[in-house]
């Protein structure tokens, strides 16, 4: 006995009205089974029954789409079930199925999220954006700051504040930054303003320079914020002649300032505490852009060194003058001056251009004192002059040549993985545009194109059939070529003395030489591609004509 | 012909239940009821007997107004020997049993 339609629960009507939904929706090939099972539901005896045929139906139905589902999949991109609505009958199709090309994009997605993966599309994302930061590295270094804030981590802000590119946050975190912790007031004197090197404002170098008296970088900073315009015009004609020193010698808050800071002890431009500082936040955050890295470190502000040059030679120019007056014990007391303030800098912590700067002005130096021995017949010291200038000029090319053949050859081997990592990362990106380009065409128009056998539809295929595993392997090729850069960067964030190798990376091989390797590269996958095509044609030419007709 | 296949002790039930008459057309419900197995483990059941070409169906001719056709099932001739063996080979294994035999 089946159960009347007035009789029917809430329970029931709805199990039947679900089973008909479902059979609206039957996969088009089980789609007979589906309307005989639901053509039984009146036959059953209870609202109960009726809920329960409903039930397997439904599984039915899940079943069937699943089926389908899977039928689906295992067709080529494009190919659609028998039975399906759609055009039929014979096409071109890819030779791989959907399952293949999911299970290789999946497998090569999987691998990006490695953590080499994420590590290599940061690094190498930010070489190819030149290492300049983008919005959402601002967004995600305003994140880091907020979080920072919240844990009164002053260290993190002071990083923030080295780092973001808008001064006035910078500035309003350097104080947020030194107000917790005052140890970090060196920051005053490390933000710089870009995108010139202007020095920080007056305001926070003379509290830099109560905090740290003994130093020399302060008061350059104070003369270089000066802006003197006689120092400025130095060298507007060429090289200054001794004339063009004497307006110098009005100039005497900027003379105040460079004599103070030749006398001073020390020369810390605070990039090894900045560096230190770079250190330990990318340790506490290992997703950091390597962007934040480079452009914080890049832009840290070092004294102006044409004005130290300016300097040093305005010294050179007064020892000139009290030879020439026959004042020699002034002129090798000036001289003195400059290579102790020069020996000092070059010893100090500082860059590696200021220690070139150094050497330079000391090399200058050592020339003069020569020359004066010379004329004055002091042979012992002209030869202890001349042992001095040997000993520089070893310096400068050590340092010149970064640290021996070892730098040299890890350089070089840093130069090849690179060009490797770039020429993969862009393959892998190539391809992966190739495979959504193929599969994409072929899913959305098979209709349109399904007939057509034509170039682009065989185009279409190859790409469908090729680029997901030409994806794979450049991913694969992408991070293994990777490796030795994470092997670095890992080495960069655990030593303290590494900051020199981190520095050259990008300068050498991401940055300045990504977009030339990218060019390279298309160049060459394009040539070869022509080649492919020449010699296709070619081969099929002669095929044709050796076959009769 | 149809094809030899390992069969499930479900599937050797609808078996049964449709050897029971042969010859005979035979309602899903109906089937379900008899056999205790429900819809969504008997129709993938019969889907299977069909592929396989075990399974006669056809849809009902004599239409009740305001219900929609029902679907019919026999086993196919030839199938009910093949049936009639794989009963007989499970009874042997003990694999299965017949609510027949049970009672």
């Amino acid at each position: 006995m089946s159960v009347g339609k007035q009789e029917i629960p809430a329970s029931a009507r709805f199990a039947r009205w679900l089973l008909e939904w479902a059979v609206r929706h039957w996969p088009e090939e089980t789609r007979p089974w589906g309307l005989a099972l639901a053509a039984e539901i009146d036959e059953t005896a209870s609202a109960l029954e009726t809920v329960r045929w409903s039930l397997g139906g439904i599984m039915l139905f899940a079943r069937s789409v699943l089926s389908g589902a899977w039928a689906w999949m295992k067709l080529p991109a494009g190919g659609s079930l028998p039975g399906a609505s759609g055009p039929q009958g014979p096409s071109l199709l890819p030779k791989r199925s959907r399952v293949f090309t999911v299970a290789i994009v999946t497998t090569a997605a999987l691998l990006l999220f490695l953590p080499v993966g994420r590590e290599a599309i940061r690094t190498v994302r930010a070489s190819w954006q030149g290492f300049q930061e983008s919005a959402s590295d601002q967004r995600a270094l305003e994140e880091l700051a907020a979080r920072a804030e919240k844990e009164k981590d002053a260290g993190t802000l002071a990083f923030v504040a080295l780092s973001t590119t808008d001064p006035k946050r910078a500035a309003a975190l350097t104080e947020r930054a030194v107000s917790l912790d005052p140890e970090l007031i060196w920051v005053y004197g490390a933000r710089n303003h870009r995108p010139d090197f202007d020095p920080p404002g007056e305001e926070w170098l003379a509290r830099l320079k109560a905090a740290d008296p003994g130093n020399a970088v302060p008061d350059l900073l104070m003369a270089s914020a000066l802006a003197d315009p006689r120092v400025d015009m130095l060298y507007a004609h060429g090289t200054p002649k001794d004339a063009d020193f004497e307006v110098l010698e009005a100039a005497s808050k900027w003379k105040l300032l460079m004599e103070r800071a030749c006398g001073a002890p020390r020369y810390d431009s605070y990039f090894q505490k900045h560096y230190e500082l770079t250190r330990a936040v990318w340790n506490r955050e290992r997703n950091l852009p390597p962007t934040f890295i480079f452009s914080g470190l890049w832009s840290h502000a070092i004294p102006d060194l044409q004005n130290l040059m300016s300097f040093a030679k305005f010294k050179m120019y007064q020892a000139r003058k009290a030879r020439a007056a026959g004042d020699l014990q002034r002129a090798e007391s000036l001289i003195g001056e400059v290579d102790v303030f020069a020996l000092r800098m070059a010893d100090g912590s500082g860059t590696k251009i200021e220690k070139l700067i150094a050497l330079a002005i000391s090399k200058s130096a050592n020339k003069g004192l020569a020359d004066l021995f010379a004329s004055s017949a002091r042979p012992q010291d002209a030869r202890r002059v001349a042992l001095r200038l040997d000993e520089i000029e070893r310096s400068v090319q050590e340092m010149r040549l970064g640290s021996g053949p070892g730098g040299r050859a890890r350089e070089q081997a840093f130069r090849r993985e690179a060009m490797l990592l770039q020429g993969f990362g862009i393959l892998a990106v190539l391809a992966g545009l190739a495979a959504l380009a193929g599969v994409l065409l072929l899913e959305m128009w098979p209709g349109r194109r399904r007939n057509a056998q034509t170039r682009w539809r065989r185009a279409l295929c190859w790409m469908a059939d090729y680029a997901p595993a030409t994806l794979l392997v450049a991913i694969g090729a992408f991070l293994m070529s990777f490796l030795p850069f994470q092997h670095a960067f890992a080495e960069y964030r655990a030593s303290s003395y590494a900051m020199w190798g981190l520095m050259e990376i990008p300068e050498y091989v991401m940055g300045v030489h990504a977009r030339v390797l990218i060019w390279a590269f298309v160049t060459i996958t394009l040539a070869a591609l022509l080649v492919f095509v020449l010699v296709r044609g070619i081969y099929r030419t002669r095929h044709a004509v050796s076959k009769p007709a | 012909m149809g094809l030899r296949i390992r069969l499930s002790q479900q599937t050797l039930t609808v078996l049964d239940a449709l050897l029971s008459r042969p010859g005979q057309w035979l309602h899903g419900y109906s089937l379900s009821q008899s056999t205790g197995i429900p819809s969504g483990t008997l129709y993938p059941i019969l889907m299977r007997l069909e592929k396989l070409h075990w399974l006669e169906t056809r849809w009902e001719e004599v239409r009740t107004p305001g219900r929609p056709p029902r679907h019919l099932y026999r086993l196919a001739g030839t199938a009910r020997e093949w049936a009639r063996e794989e009963i007989r080979a499970a009874h042997e294994r003990r694999f299965w049993k017949s609510s027949e035999n049970e009672a």
